[in-house]
């Protein structure tokens, strides 16, 4: 199965930081902002996302609490950690300079 | 960060990995709640519940693999891996706890006994100094041509301290010596360990006393004027219940006051490896200690009895302190021609004084032939343990390859299979522990019955600890891996098709032949080492001790300790051994410098013998030799072979005379007779002696040393301070120990009794307690090693005849006799002893070889070896061959063919 919207190697961490930065959320709220924000160009395969939430949690970048959602079921909600947030920022930064990169060498005039 | 990061994840993996249920639940719900939306999701979209249900698990590409994916985020995988590793085969070695016992009792034994001769060789030869940077203490010896390890003179030793360039500080001491004691200047005497030391001695080794201070520099520097004494930590805790006021007081050591300055640290023992000191004094002390007295301490520059040590200093090399000492040694072969004939310098090592190769029999050539021994047999029992799991394995080649068809990769089933041995091994590693503590026990059981207090320096530490972990570990890999590895090879079809097919081809049984052949050759060595230990001290005893044993008693006297003088100290002598032969029940009585099998080092005596044709290049020949009176050969039981004993008329006035063994006679006078031949002291030209009698040749120092050169030289006209009472009593000789001892009094109620016991004490430990733990130990290595064998044997007939039941049912179907049967299972195995018979005699051979060069010196192969140690070997491997062999032919065909 071939997946043209497949998400850089490495670069879901960088969404999922983001994303939890903004607000705690559960899973499933993380699947939906993840598709909504990137106007379905971001498709992130939903069995990969446990995984890579799992091992946010595990390196101590996220941290996770089980609440009461609005429709009151039990969710377990992920926040962002201090830890978290400085892996957010170098992580962004590291985005910001690797995609400048790649946009100026791709805005090269041919000749 | 690092620390930080952990302060988050450490509490994570620990719940991870002791809240597993509950984490297990935890991603149950959270995976379901998403599930549920997304299934909701779908039906509001329009699908059947159905539907939306099959495409929300569609969304998770596998919802258990995505499970096992998070579990594995974990990062404890490995340790619940191996958790299960354990637990698996724990469980599977209780299925066959008969095995499981074989093993792990094999693996005990061979790592015990290994450990054992570790701690041995350790203390004998690897133990550092107990003093901070011991590599860089160096021993400082004077070199002659018959001696690479002489002692220095006071004077040498001044020069070379004032003049080397290499080290950081020379020190000196003499050996450990006899120094009369009293806590009290009214007490009695007792004998005790003292040792005389330079003033920098504890400062150059860095030893700072736990009490009080060191030696200063200038304690050594005027003869006779600081008298103090430095305690050792035990000394003072058995001899002063550890009276932590001691610095200042007074003791009484040869009759002179020495004040206390301080008590040595718990964690320096002493320099010595036997033979530690109870305390030490300065060397400038010399006079009040017994020095020989016929020199002069502080004068002579040939009377040599002080061994240097040196800290290197830093940035020196070996090489180049090795030079700076030889150019000193060259400076004194200018200046003093005559007293440094042919005499050198070097440095040593620790470990190259350790592993001095000028003594006897040394122990730690012993210790290292047992630690071979010892390895030998691990080797035995790793090869067993290969064997038995090998075996294991195959009969589990079915199991092994559902895993691997499973997708189990090769490298988790190796784990799985390594995790066994690895429990075997630390089944092994704990009843190793226990062996090895029931060994050094064993050992550490003898007293030494010297005149100094020596203990065996064999113990449990950490080292030895350590040593079983790592042996433990390796016999793990030795034994796990290649049967693992093996068993794993990616060959599906054939592991999946039958419970234990033979793999084609006859590679894999080849492995396990050789396997039976190592065993049986290598316990067949062990078992010839063990006979021929046995033999060659049963042998040197039997040859060498033709000498009176029982009914002696022993008492050691040196006058010098009450400050007598050398004419006080022979009057002495006489009217002790005459009033002690008018004790009643006293048979005799003589005196000896040193009785033979004693544990205490011979003097010896230069000399030119006359009418011998000296080589171009000597000057001289030493000898070794004892001072006796006439009494002496009568009642110790030496037999004379020619001429006459030592009479009363051989006074010092009276022409000097010697008794020489025959060994001696033949050296120098091969063919002659030697009565009346002479022999000139020191060199050509010096004092003409006369042989006048020649005493039969027995063991004088070990009972397995080779025949020596001995001269015995009369008391008169050899005087010598340190003698041994032997009196021969007419029943048990401590009984006479209260009438000695008032003769004693009678002559000088002050001069100490320094050793007293029975001779046949003394004989039983040196002749054949040590030597019999020794044998005990090579002999237990033998049966162990023998044991092994069997069992190995056993176990691959057994495991032939479970694999080839079906064929032998078959064979006895079509009518084949239990006899075909017998000798088609047996025939296998008798030929796998065969070899190993031939292999371990070659083997065996080698080994007497080694023996007779390092430890024994009788000549000749010894025949009994061969007649009586092969046969039994081959007679109890054939029964191991033959029980399961048995059970083979036994089996009825019926049932045969129905198994498996």
């Amino acid at each position: 199965m071939s997946k043209p919207n497949d998400l850089v190697q490495g670069t879901l961490d960088l969404l999922l930081l983001k994303i939890l930065a903004l607000e705690p959320l559960h899973g499933w709220a993380i699947s939906l902002r993840l598709r909504s924000v990137s106007q379905d160009v971001l498709q992130v395969s939903e069995g990969s996302l446990y995984p890579a939430l799992h091992k946010l949690e595990q390196e101590g970048w996220i941290s996770a609490e089980w609440k009461q959602t609005e429709n009151n079921r039990r969710a377990k909600f992920y926040s962002l950690t201090t830890l978290g947030r400085k892996q957010l920022d170098s992580e962004a930064a590291n985005w910001q300079r690797l995609s400048a990169a790649i946009s100026r060498v791709i805005q090269l005039s041919e000749v | 960060m690092r620390i930080e990061h952990w302060s988050f994840t450490i509490p994570l993996r620990l719940r991870s990995l002791f809240r597993r249920d509950r984490l297990e639940q935890e991603l149950d719900e959270e995976l379901q709640f998403h599930l549920d939306h997304k299934i909701e999701e779908g039906i509001a979209r329009g699908l059947s519940p159905k539907e939306a249900r099959y495409r929300a698990l569609r969304a998770m590409d596998g919802l258990t693999q995505r499970k096992e994916e998070i579990r594995d985020t974990r990062r404890i995988h490995w340790l619940t891996d191996f958790v299960d590793d354990v637990r698996y085969a724990v469980r599977s070695l209780r299925r066959t706890p008969g095995l499981t016992a074989l093993v792990a009792v094999t693996l005990a034994l061979g790592i015990g006994f290994t450990s054992t001769s570790f701690s041995g060789v350790d203390a004998l030869i690897f133990r550092p100094y107990p003093v901070p940077h011991p590599g860089g203490v160096l021993s400082l010896v004077s070199t002659a041509r018959d001696s690479n390890y002489d002692p220095f003179s006071y004077r040498e030793f001044l020069d070379i301290r004032a003049h080397t360039r290499s080290f950081d500080g020379v020190i000196a001491h003499t050996a450990p010596g006899t120094v009369g004691f009293a806590a009290d200047p009214a007490d009695p005497p007792h004998p005790r360990t003292g040792m005389m030391v330079s003033g920098n001695y504890f400062r150059v080794l860095g030893v700072e006393p736990r009490l009080g201070r060191g030696f200063r520099d200038d304690e050594d520097q005027v003869p006779g004027r600081d008298a103090v004494v430095v305690l050792a930590t035990d000394f003072w805790k058995n001899e002063f219940a550890a009276d932590p006021a001691i610095v200042g007081r007074t003791v009484r050591l040869n009759g002179r006051n020495f004040a206390v300055i301080g008590v040595l640290p718990e964690s320096f023992p002493g320099m010595g490896v036997f033979i530690n000191p109870d305390f030490y004094v300065p060397l400038a002390m010399a006079p009040a200690f017994s020095t020989d007295p016929r020199k002069h301490f502080f004068e002579d520059r040939d009377d040599r009895e002080l061994s240097l040590k040196a800290r290197l200093r830093a940035g020196v090399t070996r090489s180049a302190a090795q030079n700076d000492l030889v150019l000193l040694a060259k400076g004194f072969a200018r200046d003093y021609p005559e007293l440094n004939r042919n005499r050198s310098a070097a440095v040593r090592t620790h470990f190259e004084m350790l592993t001095r190769t000028d003594t006897d029999a040394s122990p730690w050539k012993f210790m290292v032939i047992t630690g071979i021994l010892a390895l030998a047999v691990l080797l035995v029992a790793c090869t067993n343990v290969a064997g038995l799991l090998l075996s294991r394995a195959r009969s589990r080649t079915r199991e092994i390859a559902v895993r691997l068809a499973m997708g189990a990769g090769r490298f988790r089933i190796v784990r799985l299979l390594l995790t066994e041995s690895l429990i075997f091994a630390c089944l092994g590693g704990i009843g190793g522990l226990a062996v090895a503590y029931a060994n050094l026990r064993f050992f550490s059981s003898f007293t030494i019955p010297a005149e100094l207090p020596s203990k065996a320096p064999f113990h449990m530490d950490t080292r030895v600890a350590v040593a079983c972990l790592l042996l433990s570990l390796a016999s793990a890999l030795l034994c796990g891996l290649a049967p693992a590895l093996q068993s794993t090879s990616p060959d599906l079809l054939h592991g999946l098709k039958a419970a234990d097919v033979d793999v084609p081809g006859r590679k894999r049984l080849w492995g396990r032949n050789v396997l039976v052949v190592v065993q049986v050759s290598t316990s067949l060595m062990l078992l010839m080492a063990a006979f021929l230990m046995v033999r060659g001290f049963n042998r040197g005893l039997a040859e060498g001790t033709p000498f009176l044993k029982d009914r002696l008693l022993l008492v050691r006297f040196d006058p010098r300790l009450a400050q007598y003088s050398e004419a006080q100290t022979q009057h002495f002598y006489r009217r002790l051994t005459e009033r002690v032969r008018l004790a009643p029940g006293v048979l005799g009585a003589a005196l000896t410098q040193n009785p033979p099998l004693a544990l205490e080092k011979f003097d010896s005596v230069t000399f030119v013998p006359d009418g011998f044709e000296m080589p171009r290049d000597r000057e001289n020949f030493t000898s070794t030799m004892d001072t006796v009176d006439e009494g002496y050969f009568d009642t110790m039981g030496v037999p004379i072979v020619r001429g006459r004993r030592f009479l009363a008329s051989d006074t010092a006035d009276a022409p000097r005379v010697a008794i020489v063994n025959e060994q001696f006679a033949k050296h120098y006078w091969p063919g002659a007779d030697p009565v009346g031949k002479r022999i000139r002291l020191e060199k050509r030209g010096g004092v003409p002696v006369e042989v006048v009698g020649v005493a039969e040749t027995i063991k004088y120092r070990s009972p397995s040393e080779k025949a020596i050169d001995f001269v015995y030289l009369p008391l008169a006209q050899h005087p010598v301070p340190r003698m041994v009472l032997l009196t021969r009593t007419s029943g048990d000789p401590l009984q006479w120990v209260q009438p000695v001892k008032e003769v004693v009094r009678s002559l000088d109620p002050n001069l100490p009794m320094l050793q007293t016991r029975s001779y046949d004490d003394l004989y039983r430990y040196n002749a054949v307690d040590g030597p019999g733990a020794a044998t005990r130990m090579v002999g237990a290595l033998g049966a162990v090693g023998l044991l092994m064998a069997l069992a190995g044997l056993y176990g691959l007939v057994a495991y032939n005849v479970s694999r080839r039941t079906r064929e032998i049912g078959i064979r006895m179907a079509l009518g084949a006799a239990p006899a075909d049967v017998l000798r088609l299972v047996m025939g296998k195995g008798l030929k796998l002893v065969a070899i190993g018979t031939a292999v371990g005699l070659l083997m065996g051979f080698g080994v007497e070889r080694l023996l007779k060069s390092g430890l024994f010196n009788t000549g000749g192969v010894d025949m009994l070896v061969y007649v009586v140690v092969v046969p039994s070997m081959v007679v109890v491997t054939m029964l191991a061959a033959y029980v399961p062999a048995r059970k083979a032919a036994r089996i009825a065909p019926t049932q045969a063919l129905r198994y498996e």
